[in-house]
């Protein structure tokens, strides 16, 4: 995930030497937008303004999935001024992939990644901005206080629930749009698929400090937030994918092993089961368990077999990979 | 998940010998462990580096390390976050920039006195030199009984004939290390993977102490787990280029089965009749046996297109064009 082309120079020095507020060096709002736009040239201005009284060198970097036509009123905008970019994708490749791409397009020192509505309140991104300065890789907002309803925030409890328990990591507010990530980080995080909701837990798994900061919630993102069925199904997957891939992407046989050689010695429990009824002179060909017993171990045979493909495909991938992060080195 | 790239050495003073130490939560130890390699290798003719990795810590070990590196001749590496002793030894290979490369424990159960006769053995033509612990100071039924069995398996399964694969105390070549790259837990199998890419290897007996701070971080869960990743190292030692062979060898039992099943079924057909045959034989049960064995031969298949596409898609970004 490198910067391609042009946008290959040098975007300055490291961050870790900037610690007072306002020299961050320059930020680029990346915003998405995807499933909901509001009114983007207020978005535009509420936040440029904000930054612009920080004293804060920006970008904006508008990635428009495809679907969404940006506003004309912004296009003008972004003939007038340097610092707004706008992209289209020509399908839907949905909220990760316009990250990725906002990503490789800009070239501030600082990723602030914003919803293209508005989520949390303009004054924010100081505190924001500031964790970033301090030394965290990555400070994500966390809507505090919470202005929502019971509904919202049963939702939201139970899905940080989940995934606390799953992976351990304790987050509340973890899929919130608006993160600021430092560069080099923004650019190693492997982003794919469904995983932007994702973002904080992966860069705390890749080894990278990552903060949580209260931040105001705006009023219009106050609203029943009701989904159908399908989407409370997809996010249940998205925390199993989480998990499975944080535990297993190196080792797949030891998940597709322990579930085959399950299946294995419950079949084959019943199948010796079924042999010594056999003996004692009992038919067995016509009782279901039979199927039932051979099926399993054939089922565990392929279960082992697929998470051999796994490991041969790991094995293959490991000269070009690492699990280790070095944060500091002397 | 983890996609970090290996780091690329920049030039420099390369030492004649790098020793890497993985520590996860040694602070009590660091102090010692350093004053002893040093004054274990004051001998040593030439020049030493000793690479301390922090791996991922909690008990300030980082902070003794860094006190360490006031003498020259120490590096340290500070992991992000702990991720296993063989990704922390693979930290340390990638950023040593010695001939040679001796790897150690971080507990001072391993002796560094050991590690002059590790490297002349090496100079003996070797690529790989083992230690073997000799009386070794560890709980006999949680330790000693499960690693014995793991290395009987080990060396059946592989064929290279190394006593102790579990002892960290090894000497290699550097031009060994950058051809196998170790993930997982696979620092246990480090013998065998080398000899998958031809190394010549041997082993000598070395001296073993008991833990003298801190507490082991292992038990006898990780017994099960070996198993699943020895029955890999099979696959990756023995089939790694040719995958469909092993998934060929493998698909012959249940095909042999399906045989069995029907040929008996066809027997007891001719002779009894379809209905008496069907209470005598279970067909089905041929039937399955055949899918599974077509489903593993496809799967070899499947491991052949991986191992001919290894480009990696996932990351791609999709064009885009920007909007004026």
């Amino acid at each position: 995930m490198t910067a391609k082309g042009v946008l290959q120079e040098p975007v300055g020095a490291p961050m870790t030497t900037a610690s007072s507020p306002g020299s961050h060096g320059t930020v680029s709002v990346v915003v998405p937008v995807v499933e909901r736009m509001d009114d983007l040239v207020a978005v535009y201005h509420a936040f440029a303004r904000e930054l612009e009284q920080r004293g804060e060198a920006f970008e904006f970097i508008f990635v428009f999935d495809g679907g969404f036509t940006p506003p004309p009123e912004l296009v003008e905008r972004s003939r007038e001024v340097l610092g707004v970019h706008l992209f289209r994708f020509a399908q839907r490749f949905g909220e990760t992939a316009a990250l990725r791409l906002g990503i490789e397009r800009s070239r501030g020192d600082v990723i602030l990644t914003l919803p293209a509505y508005f989520q949390v309140r303009p004054e924010g991104l100081g505190p924001l901005l500031d964790a970033v300065a301090n030394g965290a890789d990555l400070a994500v907002a966390c809507r505090s206080p919470r202005q929502d309803n019971w509904i919202n925030r049963l939702q939201s409890r139970a899905f940080h629930k989940m995934l606390g328990g799953l992976s351990g990591q304790r987050f509340r507010d973890i899929a919130c749009g608006v993160r600021a990530i430092r560069r080099p980080v923004a650019e190693t995080l492997p982003l794919y698929g469904d995983m932007h909701r994702f973002i904080p837990a992966i860069a705390l798994r890749e080894g990278f400090e990552v903060t949580e900061v209260a931040v105001p919630q705006h009023a219009s993102d106050v609203q029943m937030r009701l989904y159908g069925p399908g989407v409370y199904l997809r996010r249940l997957l998205d925390i199993a994918t989480f998990f499975f891939l944080a535990k297993f992407t190196e080792k797949p046989l030891r998940f597709f092993g322990l579930v085959g050689s399950m299946f294995l010695s419950v079949g084959g429990a019943i199948s010796l089961y079924l042999l010594i009824d056999r003996l004692a002179g009992q038919a067995i060909a016509n009782r279901p368990l039979l199927l039932l017993g051979v099926l399993l171990i054939a089922l565990g045979v392929q279960l082992i077999g697929l998470g051999l493909v796994g490991e041969i495909i790991v094995h293959l991938r490991s000269p070009h990979r690492r699990a280790y992060r070095v944060r500091e080195q002397i | 998940m983890t996609g970090n790239e290996p780091p690329v050495l920049e030039g420099g003073a390369r030492p004649d010998l790098s020793v890497v130490a993985p520590l996860y939560n040694e602070a009590e130890n660091v102090r010692a462990l350093v004053d002893w390699i040093v004054e274990a290798l004051a001998e040593y003719p030439g020049t030493v580096e000793i690479i301390l990795v922090d791996d991922g810590s909690q008990d300030g070990t980082w902070a003794q390390v860094v006190e360490a590196a006031t003498d020259p001749q120490v590096r340290g590496l500070r992991l992000g976050r702990n991720v296993g002793q063989t990704a922390a030894m693979m930290a340390g290979f990638d950023h040593a920039k010695g001939g040679v490369v001796v790897s150690l424990d971080g507990d001072l159960q391993n002796d560094p006195r050991d590690i002059p006769a590790l490297v002349a053995k090496l100079d003996e033509g070797y690529e790989l030199v083992c230690g073997w612990r000799q009386r070794r100071q560890d709980g006999f039924l949680l330790r000693k009984v499960p690693s014995w069995v793991a290395n009987r398996i080990i060396r059946r399964l592989t064929g290279v004939p190394i006593t102790d694969n579990g002892c960290s105390l090894k000497a290699y070549r550097r031009d060994l290390l950058t051809r196998i790259s170790l993930y997982a837990e696979q620092h246990r199998f480090i013998p065998a993977l080398s000899a998958s890419v031809g190394a010549r290897i041997t082993e000598m007996p070395v001296r073993h102490h008991a833990r003298r701070f801190g507490k082991s971080k292992y038990g006898i869960s990780r017994t099960v787990k070996v198993l699943a990743d020895l029955l890999t190292l099979k696959m990756i030692t023995t089939f790694r280029s040719r995958p469909l062979l092993g998934f060929a060898a493998a698909s012959a039992v249940p095909l042999g089965a399906s045989l069995v099943f029907g040929v008996l079924w066809l027997i007891a057909l001719t002779q009894f009749g379809p209905a008496k045959a069907r209470a005598l034989v279970f067909p089905t049960a041929g039937l399955l046996a055949l899918g599974t064995a077509l489903y593993l031969f496809m799967l070899g298949l499947a491991a052949e297109v991986a191992l001919r596409s290894e480009q990696e898609t996932l990351n791609s970004t999709p064009t885009a064009w920007e909007v004026r």
